[in-house]
């Protein structure tokens, strides 16, 4: 059996299924599926990505029917990259939360399955060369999101997710209407069609804006943008600590990603460029302020991210060879950093239910290499170097500065400046205020240092020497400004049948 | 008797304009509900309105005047100019399912609400302040 | 205040979406020629399915094989409602005792009816699902009849219990068996759910090769998630 891109959805949807029976034989067996899964995906990683280097993009038909007829999974370096990112990460986030509510099993069991499921949902967003299966693979991801964030009984989990739901239900609502809307007009479901034909102008003005305006409200929903991302500081601070990771990891990169998708490769307006600059202008200024005025360190940690997120939509906005290199190594950046954030910043406010900043005094003594995670985690973030948030930075400065976009590199520069503010703040806590003996903490078991340790490594080592990944990127960055590439390699495969 | 392909032609515009007005006109009762009401359960019945209006609206363009079903029934084989488009009718399937997937959950999601807080009206459920 | 906001708010959406729709004439021939050459998608499935793939109804097709991956989605999307259902109700088996679904017994005319109703209801679903390829319906339309006979049993006796472990088995293995057929294309054909044993005629109950065998088993999955889903949010313990 050849290795190809569908066994990224094909093999956890068989684990998913087999795992309430195999928990019948052997409970033990059960918990370690989805862990197998995760290894054996990043070993497919491996292999596909070394296929990419060598011979371009794959794409791969489903069920035998030539691409506009069928279905076709495409792997190129940017989505190949981001289904690798996801597959390592739900690794480790597997690995962090293996001991995870250990008493009740029939809950850990669906715990598990449901968080497998998250990341295969993220992962087929990025791969479908198909765009009613895009809207297929976003629902999946948002069903198992919702049932996550309400996860434990005791917190206002249920909230948190029912305004999840109720706002994530638009965003389904717009997807729906715009790919309705492009059928009657293109005849088509196939995304590499479609750019074709819109390339060939069968798209009117009018409709073009309204469906490009619909895919932009849908998709920024998920990809919070301002001003569709109010569930998403209650949604982090809610779920779980593995989860919230999961949603900055994985989650909002796929909803970055489809965004991305359709505005560089499907469609064509002018000022589509503008407008990505100054939304992500506007998130990141209004997400990075509010930052500031948060006690729980989880919300915090929350408006963050969609600040980043504001501040990759601006890279891909500026649209340069550059600008698009740095934001693909933003998303790479943001990933791994934020995980290691939520994953060492769920074990400093363990035994705290509210999750207050002001409880971490003196952590810096107690949980010592936490501690130095999350600060290294810090550091990164603000793009101080020796990490490597420093490069990614560093180059979306560069190519703002060669359009002279001189007000853009300043807002960056004093959004850089409130970042450092609160994130020392904590760090400040956990190092320089006086302990208090009577707060007790949770020292991380094994298994969950583990993939703290790893990420920690991998941010100082891609700091240290980012040519481990920039090659990569560059490749990523042509491909995904090459529509006709893209075109050509979906329509023109040849399908015996 | 007029034929409904009679009727049709003539009264294009009245044809045209009530169906595509009442699936819209379910979406904006739905979004109505899902504003401006404050029990919980209406507000998701009201999505569950929003559904039924997309998916009359999804079905509503794929019909072809004067087209039938595209089955290839014995002694109707012949037909296969005048079906209607099949596509739209297999992705609204599709849709269906999981609107009442999402349904299902935020069913659940109101149940548990309703035990934790003891009242399903959401303007006192707001916990989860700025 | 907020009232006649929304309200002016619904008024600019209800004239915005008319106005693009109107745009989109109602009954226009969009599938384009069919019998020659096609250009759109769906004249190439109304050309192909009756001769490549024996298949009479061209919906099943293009549910089961032409976007067949669609349809695996929408299976694991019922799955996962199922699952989020059990953890977000955190059923207990504490809860089970003493839960009380009904407060008044139904009338004998609804329980005499159900009891006489139901095994025809559920005859009807089989066959809808297994006809799935050459008349009108399928797994998922086959699946919600049986499940609304289910519901009418449950509605109608205080005790009718549904075992959770029975549809759990039958939700797992047509999972299984629907992955498993996707993986036997790939690895006979290099194609993930292509279609294989092509057997049959047009219009005769085994046609269309392996897309009635998918059909049924969703059809069996359906019906199991439906009925656990309904079950698990009619058994809940009102609070005193």
């Amino acid at each position: 059996m050849v290795i190809s891109p569908v066994h990224y959805i094909a093999v956890p949807l068989l684990a998913a299924f087999t795992m309430p029976l195999i928990a019948k034989v052997s409970k033990e067996l059960a918990r370690v599926i989805p862990g197998l899964v995760m290894m054996y995906l990043s070993f497919v990683s491996v292999v596909l990505m070394q296929q990419v280097i060598q011979s371009g993009p794959i794409s791969e038909v489903i069920a035998g029917w030539q691409a506009p007829w069928g279905i076709n999974l495409m792997f190129t370096p940017f989505s190949g990259f981001l289904a690798t990112l996801m597959s390592f990460m739900g690794l480790l986030i597997w690995l962090y939360s293996f001991n995870f509510k250990k008493v009740d099993f029939s809950q850990s069991l669906k715990y598990q399955t449901l968080q497998m499921m998250m990341v295969t949902g993220a992962t087929g967003i990025v791969l479908t060369g198909d765009i009613f299966n895009l809207f297929v693979f976003l629902e999946i991801t948002a069903i198992t999101a919702y049932s996550l964030t309400a996860f434990y009984r005791e917190r206002d989990g249920a909230e948190a997710a029912f305004k999840y739901l109720l706002i994530g239900s638009f965003a389904s609502v717009f997807v729906l209407l715009a790919i309705m809307l492009l059928y009657t007009q293109l005849g088509t479901l196939n995304m590499a069609e479609i750019a074709q034909k819109i390339q060939a102008g069968e798209l009117s003005g009018t409709m073009k804006t309204t469906i490009f305006a619909l895919f932009l409200i849908g998709f920024g929903i998920e990809a919070e943008m301002f001003p569709l991302n109010a569930w998403a500081p209650d949604a982090y601070s809610q779920a779980p600590g593995p989860i919230g990771a999961a949603f900055a990891s994985i989650v909002v990169k796929a909803g970055v990603y489809a965004l991305i998708r359709i505005t560089f490769t499907l469609f064509d307006i002018q000022g589509a460029h503008m407008y990505l600059i100054i939304a992500g202008l506007v998130t990141m200024v209004i997400a990075e302020v509010s930052a500031v005025a948060q006690t729980n360190l989880k919300r915090m940690l929350a408006y963050s991210s969609i600040g980043q997120m504001g501040f990759v939509l601006i890279a891909f906005g500026i649209g340069t060879k550059e600008a698009v290199f740095g934001a693909i190594f933003l998303m790479f950046n943001h990933a791994i950093i934020k995980g290691l954030l939520f994953m060492t910043g769920s074990y400093l406010t363990f035994n705290d239910t509210n999750k207050q900043i002001s409880s971490l005094r003196g952590f810096g003594k107690k949980l010592p290499l936490v501690s130095l995670l999350f600060a290294i985690g810090a550091f990164a973030i603000v793009g101080l170097p020796p990490f490597s948030g420093f490069w990614s930075k560093l180059y979306v400065l560069t190519a703002a500065g060669s359009k002279e976009m001189i007000m853009l590199i300043l807002i960056i520069l004093g959004v850089s400046v409130v970042e450092i503010i609160y994130y020392f703040r904590v760090v400040g806590k956990l190092y320089f205020s006086k302990e208090e003996n009577d707060i007790e903490v949770q020292k991380p078991s094994i298994n969950a240092m583990i993939p703290m340790v790893i990420l920690g490594l991998v941010i100082v080592a891609v700091g240290i020497y980012p040519d481990l990944v920039t090659g990569f990127f560059e490749r990523a960055t042509d491909m995904l400004l090459d529509k006709a590439h893209y075109i050509e390699v979906v329509l023109t495969q040849n399908v015996v049948n | 008797m007029h034929s409904f392909d009679q009727v049709f032609t003539q009264y294009q515009d009245i044809v045209t304009t009530g169906v595509y007005g009442s699936a819209i006109g379910l979406i904006i009762i739905g979004l109505y509900a899902v504003l401006l009401k404050k029990n919980l359960t209406k507000i998701v019945i009201g999505l569950s309105i929003i559904d039924a209006g997309i998916h009359l609206l999804f079905v509503a363009i794929g019909y072809i005047q004067g087209g039938t079903a595209p089955i290839f029934s014995p002694g109707h084989e012949g037909e296969i100019q005048k079906m209607v488009d099949p596509v739209p009718q297999a992705l609204v399937l599709t849709a269906i399912v999981i609107g009442f997937a999402v349904t299902a959950v935020a069913l659940s999601l109101v149940i548990r609400l309703y035990k934790h807080h003891n009242t399903s009206n959401i303007d006192q459920i707001k916990s989860l302040k700025w | 205040m907020k009232k006649v906001f929304v309200l002016i708010l619904l008024a600019v959406v209800g004239l915005y979406l008319s106005n693009t729709f109107n745009l989109i004439s109602f009954g226009d021939n969009r599938v384009g020629e069919v019998v020659e050459e096609t250009t759109t998608v769906s004249g190439y499935y109304l050309k192909e399915t009756p001769t490549k793939s024996e298949v009479a109804n061209v919906v099943t097709a293009i549910v089961v094989n032409y976007r067949g991956f669609d349809t695996l989605g929408e299976v694991t999307v019922l799955f996962l409602a199922t699952t989020g259902l059990g953890s977000i109700l955190f059923r207990r088996k504490e809860e089970e005792e003493g839960v009380e679904r009904l407060s008044k017994p139904a009338s004998s005319l609804v329980s005499t009816g159900s009891r006489i109703l139901f095994p025809l209801v559920v005859l009807l679903g089989v066959y809808v699902f297994i006809h799935g390829h050459l008349t009108p319906g399928g797994g998922f339309q086959g699946g919600a009849i049986i499940a609304t006979g289910f519901l009418l049993m449950l509605i109608s006796y205080k005790n009718y219990k549904v075992s959770h472990s029975t549809l759990g088995w039958v939700e797992s293995f047509a999972g299984i068996s629907f992955v498993l057929i996707g993986f036997w294309g790939l690895i006979s054909s290099h194609s993930f759910l292509q279609n294989i044993p092509q057997v049959g005629e047009l219009n005769s109950l085994i046609s269309g090769g392996v897309i009635p065998i998918i059909y049924i088993a969703v059809g069996f999955k359906v019906a199991a998630e439906l009925t656990g889903v309904l079950d698990i949010l009619l058994n809940i313990k009102p609070k005193k």
